[in-house]
């Protein structure tokens, strides 16, 4: 399965973040200059091509909305199979919305789940005009579980 | 007085037809009004001699209508209803005197009574017998009136044929004689219709994309434009749709571009002074100076920094050609609002020392506004045209106009300075600005353009003498290894998804080939090809570092070529016949060196970047392009699925994006000054039309100005506020204390309850309205004291304009922003984890922090974002205000609560209005000839105009306390936000206002405020955010 991303509809902000500075404190000196020269603004993942039965869980939806509506794709006979991707902070939430769906199904679903990095780009907006504009890369872990009918035996 | 000169042309024409001697009616008439006629009635009527004076007329009128009954003809009818109405104006009062035997006369003169008649018959069997005009049908009965009679005479009876013959006779040639004006068909021809659109658009220039949209788009006429405002189709929601997911496109060539030349030390130095660093990167910062990306700010008058504010621009710095040359000139482009224009350069030439010499150089026919297409390919072309229907007479065709078409070619665009070599000149309408918003503009752009071919050997740029530049400039080895390494990036940008993935403001030269020549047949919807790339290491590369400041470069920034550009154009119809010529019909037109190249720039347009939700909303691309080429690349982007908006989706999109719209949202600007006195007059005159049962009345709701915000009056009431409260502010040392110390008379009785609030509210309003009160009780109102009202009113306007001139500014320095937004925060787990990454840069919110900015920037508004909790969604002009204790206690207890209300108010002023209105219509009884009383009530009128029932009178005190809470700001534009899904509103807040309303505010519900609707009494709890 591709590792596929999507920020128009369905994107995933890890909304833990804190705003302005940098999220990992990783060296105090770098970021104290930072603090003072530049401004940290976060581009979105990188949005990768998507299938009908792609799913992006974010924090912002109602939780019971997207159960219902993972749960309505199975039931709609479509699809054998559905996947499920979380980003950050939205992990959890896939990994239970995923478990409910089997909780739910009385054995007929099976869940296959998957982890990935994904690269994620924030740029660096200089306040002063010396400053040139920097960019920096993070890493972020992805979930992506897969739904699926299991063959009745 | 027009009212009585109609009624004696309706006289006249009545009497054209009588006989001389029949005139007692105009007696009457004359009777009727000035009450001088009966002696003069009887002097020229013969048959009164044995009545008396009174009798003679009531006889007459009396036998008038003996006659009309006897000879029941509708003609007799009229006169006699006409007549009867001329005497009972005369008679007036004594009416019912007239009735009865008193009227009979004992005995009549035969002779004269015969006479008198005979005369009368003779005058009716001529009326009856000349038809006049249209009547010919009417002397006929209506059940032998037919329709078509009208135009097919034989139809009607033969007696009446003669006189119908001569009537359609007379009507037709006077028809003749008036049609002047050619068919239809003969105006919608080619040349007419050119002719005609040119002489439309000397007065607003009208963009290329005119006609395109004047059939598509409510057209309005505004900053000297014709603009489409929105579409005719219902399209709000697909337009928005459409900004969200696929692509929105614009036309933006109205904005108007100043071109700077001069050195670059020059020009920063003379720059600097329009702008500051305190708020934010101007024009000197690296990465804009490159010419890598377009840079963004705010321009200020000549060294006021924080005060007098012109407007936003955007800029764009042409890279160097050469990496090592850095005393040679640079160009700077400044794009900017047409509303903003003639203030910026003015200012511009201030501080580049340019006067307004005209230059002597080449520059006044170079730049010419009007340039012609060559006339001889039109000739050629146009093979179908019967040019030579009109023989002998040469056929000078008419020429398009493209550019400016309001401005005198004589005009100067160019001004020099002589000190430090600075040039200015400006490019309204020389290059064309599209704007495309939407994550699908990056497919609907790299499908819609195509990198122009390089010729391939030295024999086919001989042979083609016209395309000149392109070919001349494919001798360069360098350049022409750029622009290989400018496609390759445009083949790499397509495996890109959406522009928010690429760094904000990049710019990428281009040299195209005309994108008409590979147009769907028919209109496609782009759709990203996604498929993985082969390179993925050079597109992170790409996403990483953006594009390269050298492959910003691009020959649309030399006049020179852009000219060229211009003129060489081939012309749809030549093209389309090139196209009929093809082999194989549908095929790609292949005109191989004969191609246009198009030097084009792309300049990345970040969305929404300040705030944590929807960052990259709203990102997109701008496509410049020079002028000429506007409809060859407007419908072939149209036809990748771009949706059209106007100017509704461009503000719509700066809302959504949390950003002040230009003209709108700058009140500190002078565009935004005059901007926001025309939207008032223009609600005014909406809310007039109306009358006062259908439309609200503000004074009820506590609203003092509905149709604008009072910006000057709120930061002044909270300086006086504040001051007044200020020494308590300064005993308390910490937040905490801060909170229960200041005591404000206003603020205490605030939120207690409504009879109390209202209670307080009128004892307020008492010292502004005494003089009124006085008027309430005595019925009769005097002119006197009117006057004295009236010009107590002008003092204060008058005391008022000098300050209203610009004591008023917006906060944009950033360092100051960054620190309100974190205080505005709610202290809750999310806000303390911030806290604990709080470098040393940032102060808590304390006493002498607020103190020091209350000092420093005491007449400031900021701009803010406010997002509704629950219900409701503000409109323009709505009420911030400061929620009361009791307010945040209630939605502690019940989080669902719509939010408290406000008690409705008095109106002082409608007894007021009523006595007016009374007098108004008492006016017209009142002789016109008493000149001194005239004078008095007109006056009144001038003085009753300010007074609308429902709407305060314009001066205006108490702005902040007027209702039951605080205001502390104005919501200049608010919507329900289909990004969000809730009420959002923009707008600015005083600063002093917001630091007391934080301030007092306990830590875990700070940044609350209400938002009130001017016509509603329902406070709504909102959110303020603060972003930077």
């Amino acid at each position: 399965m591709s590792l596929s991303l999507s920020s128009s509809s369905l994107y995933i902000l890890p909304v833990s973040m804190a705003e302005n500075q940098p999220t990992a404190p990783a060296s105090e000196g770098a970021m104290d200059m930072d603090q003072v020269e530049y401004t940290l603004r976060k581009r979105l993942p990188r949005k990768l091509p998507k299938r009908k039965n792609d799913i992006y869980v974010n924090m912002k939806t109602d939780f019971k909305a997207q159960l219902a509506r993972c749960q309505k794709m199975l039931d709609s006979g479509c699809f054998s199979e559905i996947c499920i991707h979380g980003l950050g902070l939205a992990i959890n939430r896939a990994i239970n919305i995923a478990l409910q769906l089997q909780g739910g199904s009385f054995g007929s679903l099976q869940i296959a789940a998957n982890t990935s990095t994904v690269e994620l780009v924030d740029d660096l907006e200089p306040e002063l005009d010396e400053g040139e504009p920097l960019t920096r890369t993070r890493n972020n872990s992805a979930i992506h579980i897969k739904v699926f009918h299991t063959l009745p035996q | 007085m027009s009212g009585v000169s109609r009624k004696e042309k309706k006289y006249a024409k009545l009497m054209r037809n009588q006989p001389s001697n029949i005139t007692f009616s105009s007696t009457d008439q004359m009777a009727g009004r000035s009450g001088m006629g009966p002696s003069e009635s009887q002097a020229t009527n013969p048959r009164c001699g044995s009545f008396t004076s009174l009798q003679g007329v009531t006889g007459g009128h009396v036998q008038q209508q003996q006659v009309g009954s006897a000879q029941p003809s509708s003609y007799g009818d009229h006169r006699r209803s006409s007549y009867r109405g001329g005497f009972r104006g005369y008679r007036g009062n004594s009416r019912g005197s007239c009735h009865g035997y008193s009227q009979i006369p004992k005995s009549i003169t035969a002779t004269a009574f015969a006479q008198a008649r005979a005369a009368e018959i003779n005058a009716m069997i001529k009326a009856v017998s000349h038809k006049s005009g249209s009547q010919f049908l009417q002397s006929l009965p209506p059940t032998m009136r037919r329709r078509a009679m009208s135009h097919n005479i034989k139809r009607l009876p033969r007696r009446l044929q003669e006189i119908a013959k001569k009537e359609v006779e007379k009507v037709s040639q006077l028809k003749k004689e008036q049609s002047k004006s050619k068919s239809r068909k003969a105006r919608r021809r080619h040349g007419s219709l050119l002719m005609e659109f040119n002489r439309r658009q000397r007065k607003n220039i009208w963009l290329e994309t005119h006609i395109w949209h004047a059939k598509r788009f409510h057209m309005v006429k505004k900053w000297g434009y014709c603009l489409g405002n929105k579409p005719t189709t219902k399209s709000y929601r697909a337009c928005y749709r459409s900004m969200t997911k696929q692509c929105l496109l614009q036309d933006l060539s109205y904005y108007c571009c100043l071109e700077l030349n001069g050195t670059e030390n020059n020009l920063l130095k003379a720059l600097a002074r329009l702008t500051s660093v305190d708020a934010g990167t101007t024009f000197a910062s690296v990465a804009c100076l490159s010419g890598k990306c377009q840079g963004s700010l705010v321009l200020y008058k000549a060294d006021q920094y924080p005060e007098k504010p012109l407007g936003p621009v955007t800029f764009l710095w042409r890279p160097k050609t050469q990496p090592d040359s850095s005393s040679g000139n640079r160009q700077l482009w400044i794009w900017m609002h047409p509303a903003l224009k003639m203030d910026l350069l003015t200012e511009l030439q201030l501080v580049c020392q340019c006067l307004d010499v005209p230059v002597p150089e080449p520059a006044p026919n170079e730049c010419k506004t009007i340039t012609y297409v060559p006339e001889k390919q039109t000739e050629v072309v146009g093979l179908k045209r019967k040019q030579q229907d009109k023989a002998g007479e040469v056929v000078i065709p008419e020429k398009k106009i493209i550019g400016n078409g309001t401005r005198d070619p004589s005009t100067t665009v160019v001004w020099t300075s002589l000190t430090n070599g600075i040039t200015i000149e400006d490019l309204t309408m020389e290059i064309l600005r599209y704007r495309l918003i939407g994550p699908l503009s990056h497919c609907v752009i790299f499908e819609a353009i195509q990198a122009a071919d390089v010729p391939k050997n030295s024999e086919e740029r001989e042979e083609t003498k016209m395309y000149c530049w392109w070919s001349e400039y494919c001798t360069q080895p360098e350049k022409m290894s750029l622009h290989n390494h400018q496609r390759d990036i445009l083949q790499l940008l397509l495996g890109v998804a959406s522009p928010a993935e690429i760094s904000a403001g990049t710019v990428l030269g281009l040299t195209v080939g005309d994108p008409r020549l590979n147009m769907p047949r028919n209109r496609t919807t782009a759709i990203p090809d996604l498929s993985q790339p082969e390179d993925l290491e050079k597109l992170r590369d790409l996403c990483l570092n953006g594009i390269g400041a050298e492959y910003a470069q691009s020959q649309i920034w030399d006049r020179n070529v852009r000219n060229v550009v211009t003129e060489t154009k081939i012309s749809e119809q030549k093209l389309n016949q090139m196209r009929s010529k093809l082999l194989v019909p549908g095929t790609r037109l292949d005109l191989g060196s004969q191609e246009s190249k198009i030097p084009i720039l792309l300049v990345h347009q970040p969305g929404k970047m300040a705030g944590q939700e929807h960052t990259g909303w709203g990102s997109g691309w701008d496509i410049l392009i020079p002028k000429g080429w506007g409809m060859a690349f407007w419908i072939p982007l149209i036809y990748r699925g771009a949706r059209v908006g106007g100017l509704q989706e461009g503000a719509k999109h700066t809302q959504y994006k949390g950003l002040p719209h230009f003209p709108d949202d700058f009140p500190d600007c002078p565009a935004g000054i005059q901007h926001s006195v025309e939207t008032k007059k223009e609600l005014i005159d909406k809310y007039n039309k109306y009358p006062p049962a259908k439309r609200p009345n503000y004074i009820h709701y506590g609203t003092m100005t509905p149709f604008r915000c009072p910006w000057q009056q709120l930061v002044e009431e909270w300086e006086a506020h504040i001051q007044a409260g200020d020494l308590k502010l300064a005993v308390s040392g910490k937040e905490q204390e801060l909170k229960f110390e200041v005591q404000n008379p206003n603020y205490k009785h605030a939120g207690v309850h409504e009879n109390k609030a209202s209670e307080e509210m009128s004892n307020k309003e008492k010292p502004s309205e005494p003089d009124e009160e006085m008027e309430e009780d005595s019925e009769s109102v005097t002119i006197l004291e009117r006057n004295t009202g009236c010009k107590n009113g002008k003092n204060v306007i008058t005391q008022d304009t000098p300050a209203e001139s610009g004591h008023v500014s917006v906060l944009r320095s950033r360092k100051l922003l960054k620190q309100i937004s974190m205080w505005c925060r709610p202290s809750s787990s999310r806000g303390q984890q911030t806290q604990r990454y709080r470098g040393p840069a940032q102060v808590p919110l304390a006493a002498d922090a607020v103190k020091s900015i209350i000092g420093s920037y005491p007449r400031f508004l900021i701009w803010v974002r406010l997002s509704l909790l629950k219900k409701g969604s503000p409109i323009a002009n709505a009420t911030i205000c400061v929620p009361s204790k009791e307010d945040l206690q209630l939605l502690v207890s019940d989080p669902n609560c719509p939010g408290p209300q406000e008690s409705k108010h008095r109106d002082p002023f409608k007894q007021k209005c009523k006595a007016l209105k009374n007098k108004k219509r008492a006016l017209p009884k009142v002789p016109e000839t008493t000149t001194a009383a005239d004078l008095g009530i007109t006056s009144v009128s001038g003085c009753g105009v300010n007074l609308v029932q429902g709407l305060w009178p314009d001066q205006i005190r108490n702005v902040i306390s007027h209702c039951s809470r605080l205001a502390i700001g104005y919501v200049s534009q608010g919507d329900f936000s289909l990004t969000v899904g809730c009420g959002e509103a923009l707008g600015f807040v005083s600063l002093l206002g917001l630091l007391h309303m934080i301030s007092n505010q306990p830590p875990n519900h700070r940044g609350l405020a209400l938002v009130r609707n001017p016509a509603s009494l329902q406070y709504r709890f909102a959110k303020i955010n603060i972003e930077v």
